[in-house]
């Protein structure tokens, strides 16, 4: 009964998109065959970064379209929320920024889960100041310590002005916009800071979820972005997808070099490249050298259960993520993420040969 | 001018200011729901808004028929727990309610009345969510049960007390026996008060939101399966009304006036159903 | 002839006592039925009050009574307090009660009143009932994208240019504020306290009035020393239980609020109050602890609206002496 209810609804979503989309869809390359196994039929569950969610909804979309037997249903409530609620069992997959600790995976704990970088993003400085257009707000690490400690309180401060002659700043208090939620953008920021400013470090530190010197909360990217869209003088950090896709306007950062950024995909992949290694516990590739390196850039991981229980879902799952990460990639520069680096691919498939049901291993492909 | 004048332009100026307090009462409803309309209109006048299921974000265009259809499955099976055991109880509390069981039967039905909507979701969390270990439309179906339920227990025992003691009397007169009577013509006799009770409870659930926002979950696909998460109408204007992107931010506004016009519409007839009855 | 139940008026014969082996069993059963949907009410509140207390444990045993006066809610630290959200939810709620009382019962009294433009009534119950239908998350969305702005542009300048030197009018304004919050509430909260003083204010005998009015007292004079004393208790009822309807909702007050725990004496800055900060941290509680803790907050405010609701109850009652209307 419960498989032909879903049949249907699956068949209706189906009959429904097929009916009701004019346009088509601007994903990327469509048409390209899938070399990853087929799924089985199944209706996953996902919950978790909102800094993944549009490179997520737009690979999701995609696969939907590919296999129509597997919806995924993914829901951006916030790194903190992905592993809660991973660690809880209410979802098949869990999605963060930063990747959870075995205090928050009890009782499965780090060595019952998988955890895999999904896709390379990076944040941006997004603003909203009348006049000032995008890129030409210049901010270096001084200052964006200063803004979000609270020191820098109006926008024509003598920091921000010293760095930015040629734009007229006015004279506006600054509305700090930070995520409310426990949050894995918020990590990467915090990580970002506090390897920069020593007062951060000391004041607020790095975390999910901080006790911010000022500023007002909001839950997710999403409604960060909206904040700031809305509020004049608001500044915030935000998933370069939503500034682009939105058209917000962004601030150039200086990156560890020297040299004024505007934040990029190939800014996240110049990043991601000075760093060899990148697992659970080595992950951070913030405020990294290189001359095109994005500042503020990050991982975000998947967390996936290393023995499933039901085997047609780890299959579905194991499925899904192989080709997430293979194939998968390819919608990723269209929604403004970076493609995983070479090694990072080739390591999350072998994670991904780890997971089992019973002692069979689910994944079956052949190859590296 | 004397003391009458003054008194008499006293009951003037409050005459004045009680008209002030009308306007400011009656002002906020027009304001809200012009907004509605203005914002809401053009959203539910897209071809698609109906019919669609949301696209991804970043594309323009998409609808809410999931939504729709999340709201009516999760409302119904709510309706259908609640009212069947709302209707019973106000019919325990109206006929054999004289005690102290039904005064704390009462009193509970009055605190969960007046319960932050928050403390549902949770209680359906609790015993619905963490317990089967995934999220559900039937632990938000539960939740707003549990809502519903002292709204629909007070009509339904108002409606049974307005129902004249003769009917009772009479039918007892005639030798049918308590059940019979209280089923068969008193019940009856009420029901445009139980229906309309029943009718508002709906409404108020149709437009919750918080009890939804950790029992089930929310999707952006259709599902029909209420053993799963599943979207709705409020959901949907709670999150989409937090996103930057003005194709979801102008659905939000049309999901809104398509709830306001639900709840509206149901409270109106439910309002002339007892008119209508009461003839 | 009276209104009551069946069992007032018609008392059980002695001959079916009697009988009382042999009665039927449909009566029965019906009767066992009813009751136990009575119990299940009871039940579904045990349940509650176990679905709360119980997670909520860990977090009551760490913090002890200091809970409700620790200031820091610091999740990475895992130090919890209720403080700020307490000050936010109060704070909000007074707010909204100082803006929705005189309005509420300007427009009770004359909704109550029986002469007098009569023509208005119906459209003005009409227009008071459709308010109180429209869902917490549309007025949340009104809020959020018609009001915020309106408040740091407009409303939010010109008080703090005009009664600036009050420190609750002082600091900056970026729309999201206690102030917006209390103003949505207002708004959810004005159908409720019109309707509850509407009919405590009716209730008022009318001999009373017309005493009044014969004596030669106006009729401003009339409601001020007359009706209002009379009906002090029921509209305090009235308050409270309008009150206790701002104390717990959420949804509205969540999206203008601005999300900061922090306590603050300007009523521009941005706060928390205790159901927002369930709302957007109960899926993230990682941990017994904080979990805890926000059951324990969940916990905080159930017990503040019950006992402000029975307070209420039993204002409005004692006033009435009987059952009040079900309008609510």
């Amino acid at each position: 009964m419960k498989h032909a209810l879903s049949a249907a609804g699956v068949a209706t979503a189906l009959l429904l998109v097929a009916c009701g989309s004019t346009g088509s869809t601007s994903l990327g390359p469509s048409g390209a065959a899938a070399t990853g196994p087929t799924p089985p039929a199944a209706s996953l569950t996902g919950a978790g970064s909102t800094f993944i969610y549009p490179f997520f909804s737009a690979a999701f979309y995609a696969y939907n379209q590919k296999f129509s037997q597997l919806t995924v249903n993914y829901q951006s409530i916030g790194s903190g929320g992905g592993i809660q609620q991973f660690a809880k069992k209410t979802v098949d997959f869990g999605a963060t920024d930063v990747p959870a600790k075995d205090s928050e995976l009890q009782p499965i704990g780090t060595d019952g889960t998988v955890q895999f970088p999904a896709t390379l993003g990076t944040e941006g400085l997004a603003f909203n100041l009348q006049g000032v257009s995008d890129g030409q707000l210049k901010l270096t690490p001084d200052t964006i310590a200063g803004i979000f400690l609270g020191t820098i309180k109006k926008w024509n401060d003598p920091a921000l002005a010293a760095d930015n002659s040629g734009v007229s700043l006015p004279d506006q208090p600054i509305t700090v916009v930070h995520r409310s939620d426990g949050s894995g953008t918020t990590y990467i920021f915090s990580d970002y800071l506090s390897n920069v400013s020593s007062d951060w470090k000391s004041k607020v530190g790095t975390g999910k979820s901080l006790s911010w010197p000022t500023g007002q909360g909001a839950k997710g990217n999403e409604a960060v972005a909206t904040t700031i869209k809305q509020t004049p003088g608001a500044i915030g950090y935000v998933e370069l997808a939503y500034i682009i896709q939105t058209n917000m306007t962004q601030a150039k950062l200086k990156n560890r070099d020297g040299n004024f950024v505007l934040p990029s995909p190939a800014g996240a992949t110049a990043a991601a490249s000075q760093f060899l290694i990148t697992s659970p516990t080595q992950f951070s590739i913030v405020n990294a050298p290189g001359k095109e390196s994005a500042p503020i850039s990050g991982y975000s991981w998947v967390l996936l259960s290393k023995d499933q229980a039901d085997k047609t879902k780890g299959t579905a799952l194991v499925d899904l993520f192989y080709w997430l990460v293979t194939d998968g990639q390819q919608y990723a520069t269209n929604v403004h993420y970076a493609k995983l680096p070479a090694n990072v691919e080739r390591n999350d498939v072998a994670a991904l040969k780890t997971i089992t049901s019973g002692a069979s291993p689910l994944l079956t492909v052949s190859g590296s | 001018m004397n003391r009458l004048g003054l008194r008499v332009l006293l009951d003037r100026i409050v005459t004045t200011l009680i008209i002030a307090c009308v306007m400011a009462a009656a002002i906020p409803v027009f304001i809200l729901l012009l907004f509605v309309l203005f914002k809401g209109l053009p959203g539910i006048l897209t071809p698609g808004f109906f019919s669609d299921l949301p696209h991804p974000i970043g594309v323009p265009g998409g609808g809410v028929f999931n939504a729709i259809i999340g709201t009516l499955i999760i409302v119904g099976i709510a309706s259908l727990l609640a009212v069947p055991i709302g209707t019973l109880v106000g019919i325990f509390l109206s006929e054999f309610g004289r005690n102290k069981v039904g005064d704390s039967v009462r009193f509970v039905s009055d605190v969960l009345t007046g319960l932050p909507s928050i403390a549902f979701g949770i209680f359906g969390y609790t015993v619905l969510v963490a317990t089967l270990g995934h999220f559900s439309a039937i632990s938000a179906s539960a939740a707003l049960a549990v809502l519903m339920l002292p709204v629909i227990l007070r009509a339904t025992e108002t409606a049974l007390i307005l129902v004249p003691n003769s009917l009772r009397e009479g039918g007892l007169a005639l030798g049918a026996p308590r059940w019979r009577v209280t089923m068969q013509i008193v019940v009856p006799a009420a029901v445009g008060g139980i229906v309309t009770g029943a009718l508002l409870a709906m409404a108020r659930a149709a437009g919750e939101t918080a009890p939804l926002l950790f029992t089930t979950l929310g999707n952006e696909f259709l599902q029909l399966n209420p053993g799963r998460p599943m979207g709705a109408l409020s959901l949907t204007v709670f999150k989409n009304a937090l996103v930057p992107y003005t194709n979801l931010q102008d659905q939000a506004w049309a999901a809104a006036l398509l709830l306001v016009i639900i709840v509206s519409v149901t409270n109106i007839l439910a309002r002339l159903y007892v008119r209508r009855a009461q003839r | 002839m009276g209104q009551g139940t069946a069992e007032r008026v018609v008392p059980v014969p002695p001959v079916i006592l009697l009988h009382r082996r042999h009665r039927i069993d449909g009566d029965r059963i019906f009767q066992g039925l009813a009751i136990t949907a009575g119990l299940l009410i009871l039940a579904i509140a045990a349940v509650f009050v176990v679905a709360l207390f119980i997670p909520a444990l860990p977090a009551i045993r760490a913090f002890g009574l200091g809970f409700l006066t620790s200031r820091e809610w610091n999740p990475v630290s895992l130090r919890f307090g209720a403080l700020p959200f307490l000050y936010g939810t109060l704070v909000t709620s007074l707010v909204a009660m100082v803006i929705a009382f005189p309005i509420g019962i300007g427009a009770a009294l004359f909704l109550a009143d029986d002469a007098r433009l009569r023509f208005i009534r119906v459209p003005l119950s009409f227009a008071i009932e459709l308010l109180a239908g429209i869902p917490s998350v549309v007025i949340g969305l009104w809020g959020l994208f018609i009001l915020v702005p309106l408040m740091r542009t407009s409303v939010e300048p010109f008080l703090n240019h005009t009664v600036g030197f009050l420190p609750i009018f002082q600091g900056s304004f970026s729309g999201s504020s206690f102030l917006t919050a209390g103003v949505v509430l207002a708004i959810m909260v004005l159908p409720i306290l019109i309707a509850l003083s509407r009919d405590v204010i009716r209730a008022v005998p009318r001999s009373l009035r017309e005493a009044s009015l014969a004596l030669g007292a106006t009729k401003a004079e009339t409601t001020w020393s007359v009706i209002l004393p009379y009906a002090r208790a029921g509209i305090t009822g009235a308050v409270l239980l309008s009150l206790g309807r701002a104390l717990g909702e959420t949804i509205a007050v969540t999206m203008v609020i601005g999300n900061r725990p922090e306590i603050n004496g300007s009523l521009f800055a941005q706060g928390y109050t205790l159901p927002s900060v369930l709302a957007n941290e109960f899926t993230e509680a990682v941990g017994k602890l904080y979990q805890g803790a926000l059951f324990e907050l969940g916990l905080v405010l159930v017990l503040i609206t019950i006992a402000v609701n029975v307070l209420a109850r039993l204002l409005v009652w004692r006033f009435k002496g009987g059952r009040e209307s079900t309008t609510v």
